[in-house]
């Protein structure tokens, strides 16, 4: 049966000309797990918005929605706040209360039940998704990762039929990401609950996906199942966020089924012949400008150590990513080179100007329009913001840019303070795959300054960073040229040197390969 | 067992507990609830407490001291200073009057170890649903506005070395951003059905028969205590009576917290040793 199904929608924001969605027609049936995907500013997340009464914009709508076979305009309230969940990006600032029990019993409440009902469904859920230990904790003590299951916990106690998630999980890191698409797979599979998902991030999402969707400036372009969809955005800027498999498939121009795993894809590579470009390393300038010996830090006398005997050097006009997982020090090792926190043993050695990057750019605004912002440190950022193709948005309020043109802006404002080295925390966190694009060739284009990026992101690592280190307990394990770290890792890679490995040599990223 | 009952039985025994404290002066039975409520403290928050009880202490010993400078009634004159008499009287009544400020303070103090944010969230929703939510949505958001605050301050901190400008700078940026999240939280409120009629309010807590006996009880003991009132005179002459029914009745209420929790501490032990 049809959940939802569209038919020639249309839609206007007021105030504006253009339309943002033109002419859809989408028929989503129950059960259904389907990704949408396209790039930022193609309506896709106005699209979802429409199907949740609740949430959609205001402007001129022509066509019709429907859903389970009447109008969702003449759904009352309570049904379409109950039946059609719905979980935004930012995963702190849906949650409503002070404690895990009571956001879960939140929509419970908003619904009239009565206590004892609450009681029982709430515990039904929290025993579900695993949240029974953390039950009386506060949600500010939880992780991203742990805030955005609790999101849905709270979502699914109200017991949708569908599910509508707008980029869930693109604040995550990919652990968390990995945990919170394998809540969703089960939540469908053992439940039957719809999931609609728009998400910028589609390595593991398309391979448990029913059906994809594609959208292009307002219109459905594609819809089907994933392989047909895969192979309609071949040769468009947006074949670039498909799972390295599939571009790897693309790119050779193999016939068959999409491979959507690292399992099926090997089984086909094994048949093909390929070989590998062989790109030799950059030249690394043997001048070390920042170096930490022998680091020992620990946040209070009475916790445990978290950087244990940490060795480092940058040199001169390289780029190094700082791996590591969730909680292995990475942003405290930042702090420590950058002075913020100070060892209790050990010596950080910093022979030029410093500057760090935060992790959320925004924390770097404080005025009215960036123009006022770049102001305030000096008046030279004309010829800056003309490189960093920024000079249209100057009078823009910070706020209103968009996640890639933000952190341009961002760090636009740390090159103005005319660092010689600058660190980076997360910078790829909550972008999508054009504006990591874009920020990884603005760092390899500032050559005089050397960078240390600290990130989860591997695939980001593989194609902009020079060196790369791995944090563990508390120092660097492994430490290589990107290339040479990639290929001798066999878990914590790329996914290319997953889907290469023993098959050719020193592949790291699609770019690498090609047909023998 | 004290914190396993229900926060209504809990909030009656503090009224009532405190009702009694503020209406009489008698130096006897704001003693006995001093002792009562400094004794749970310090059971209840251990260490912490003593330093709270010694500062209740050195309160009622200024009061005490300070009283007779101002006031000079009193038959018993100890000493002068300068020309004016300093009585025994005016001792008395300011001890008295240090004990009662003591003893409420320590009694609020016993109130804000047993009511955690849940407890406060509770009764006030139980009275007043929507301050309810907005109590526990503020308990929720400030921890918040904190961390940003600090967050927003360090990332400025290689930017601008003026301190002042840089918290100024950062203010600012904290109310924009909260201003640009609560419309997040705005939305997941509404897409949760919120502003529906007939909102209901969820509590983990039971209300047991033990509840309703104690609440009753403590309406007894109440009542016992402020209609058999201890008189108390202070001036011109110190005389002080003592009513058996409402003493008692004061003692058994003062105490029982106390007792409950010793009683409770001694049975664990018991209950440890058989392990």
């Amino acid at each position: 049966m049809e959940l939802f199904s569209v038919k020639n929608l249309s839609f206007t924001y007021a105030g504006q000309t253009l339309p943002a969605l033109r002419n859809i027609n989408l028929d989503i049936l129950s059960g259904e797990f389907v990704t949408v995907f396209g790039e930022s500013g193609s309506s896709k997340t106005t699209l979802l918005k429409m199907l949740k009464p609740q949430l959609s914009p205001r402007g001129e709508q022509s066509g019709e929605i429907f859903f389970k076979g009447n109008k969702i305009s003449e759904l009352n309230n309570l049904e379409s706040a109950s039946k059609i969940g719905f979980i935004a990006q930012n995963p702190e600032a849906q949650l409503v209360t002070d404690k895990v029990y009571s956001e879960l019993s939140f929509g419970l409440e908003n619904l009239g039940k009565s206590r004892e009902s609450i009681r029982a469904e709430v515990a039904e859920f929290a025993s579900y998704f695993g949240l029974a230990d953390d039950f009386e904790r506060s949600v500010n003590e939880l992780s991203g990762g742990e805030k955005q299951l609790l999101n849905l916990a709270s979502v699914m106690a109200m017991n949708p039929e569908v599910l509508l998630l707008d980029e869930p999980t693109s604040m995550l890191d990919p652990i968390s990401a990995m945990k919170f698409i394998t809540a969703l797979k089960r939540i469908n599979d053992e439940l039957g609950t719809t999931v609609i998902i728009v998400e910028h991030r589609l390595s593991e999402l398309l391979s448990i996906s029913d059906r994809a969707v594609y959208i292009e400036d307002g219109e459905v372009k594609a819809c089907g199942n994933v392989g047909d969809v895969c192979a309609a955005v071949k040769g468009k800027r947006i074949e670039k966020t498909l799972p390295a498999v599939v571009r790897v498939f693309n790119k050779l121009g193999l016939s068959g089924e999409l491979p959507l795993t690292v399992r099926d894809g090997r089984k086909i590579l094994l048949k093909n012949n390929i070989e590998c470009k062989n790109n030799s390393d950059k030249e690394i300038n043997t001048d070390t400008v920042l170096s930490a010996k022998n680091l020992w830090f620990r946040y209070n006398r009475s916790d445990r150590d978290v950087l244990k005997c940490f060795s480092f050097s940058l040199r001169k006009g390289e780029i190094y990513a700082l791996l590591g997982a969730n909680g292995s020090g990475k942003s405290t090792v930042l702090w420590a080179l950058s002075g913020r926190v100070k060892p209790y043993r050990g010596k950080v050695r910093c022979s030029e100007r410093l500057a760090v990057f935060p992790q959320n750019p925004r924390d770097l605004f404080v005025k009215e329009s960036i123009e006022e912002d770049f102001k305030s440190i000096n008046n030279s950022y004309k010829e800056l913001c003309e490189r960093f193709n920024l000079t249209d948005l100057l009078s823009r309020h910070p706020y209103d840019l968009s996640g890639g043109e933000l952190q341009r802006a961002a760090l636009v404002k740390v090159l103005l303070t005319q660092p010689q080295i600058l660190l980076l925390d997360e910078p790829t966190k909550g972008l999508d795959f054009a504006a990591k694009e874009e920020l990884g060739a603005f760092l390899r284009e500032i050559t005089d300054v050397s960078i240390v990026v600290v990130t989860h992101d591997l695939e980001f690592a593989a194609a902009f960073c020079d060196r790369c280190g791995l944090l563990f307990d508390g120092s660097i394990t492994s430490e290589n040229s990107a290339r040479a770290f990639f290929t001798g890792n066999s878990f914590y890679t790329t996914q290319t040197a997953r889907l290469t490995r023993g098959i050719v040599d020193g592949a790291v990223t699609v770019e690498d390969i090609y047909e023998a | 067992m004290i914190k396993t009952l229900h926060p209504l039985t809990l909030f009656c025994y503090f009224v009532s507990v405190i009702t009694v404290s503020v209406v009489t002066l008698n130096p006897a039975i704001l003693g006995v609830g001093f002792v009562g409520a400094a004794l749970f403290l310090a059971l209840e928050k251990g260490k912490t407490a003593l330093k709270q009880i010694a500062f209740s202490v050195i309160l009622v010993v200024i009061i005490a001291v300070t009283n007779p400078i101002f006031s000079h009634n009193g038959a018993t004159i100890l000493f002068f200073i300068d020309d004016n008499r300093v009585t025994l009287e005016a001792l008395y009544y300011g001890a008295s009057s240090g004990l009662m400020i003591s003893s409420v303070i320590l009694w609020f103090s016993c109130f804000s170890a047993l009511f955690d944010s849940e407890r406060i969230i509770y009764l006030t929703g139980r009275a007043f649903p929507k301050l309810g939510l907005v109590l526990s949505m503020i308990l929720g958001l400030v921890p918040r506005l904190l961390r940003d605050f600090k967050s927003i301050n360090a990332a400025l901190k290689t930017i601008e070395k003026r301190r002042l400008r840089r918290y100024l700078g950062a203010f600012s940026a904290l109310i924009t951003r909260s201003m640009e999240d609560a419309i997040v939280t705005a939305d997941s409120m509404r897409a949760r059905g919120y502003g529906q009629k007939g909102r209901t309010f969820y509590s983990r807590f039971r209300f047991t028969a033990l509840d309703f006996s104690l609440i009753i009880v403590f309406a007894a003991l109440l009542a016992l205590s402020l209609v058999f009132t201890s008189d108390v005179n202070f001036y011109p002459n110190f005389s002080l009576t003592i009513t058996p029914a409402g003493f008692a009745a004061f003692v058994i209420l003062s105490l029982l917290p106390a007792v409950i929790k010793l009683k409770e501490g001694i049975g664990w032990s018991f209950s440890l040793s058989k392990i």
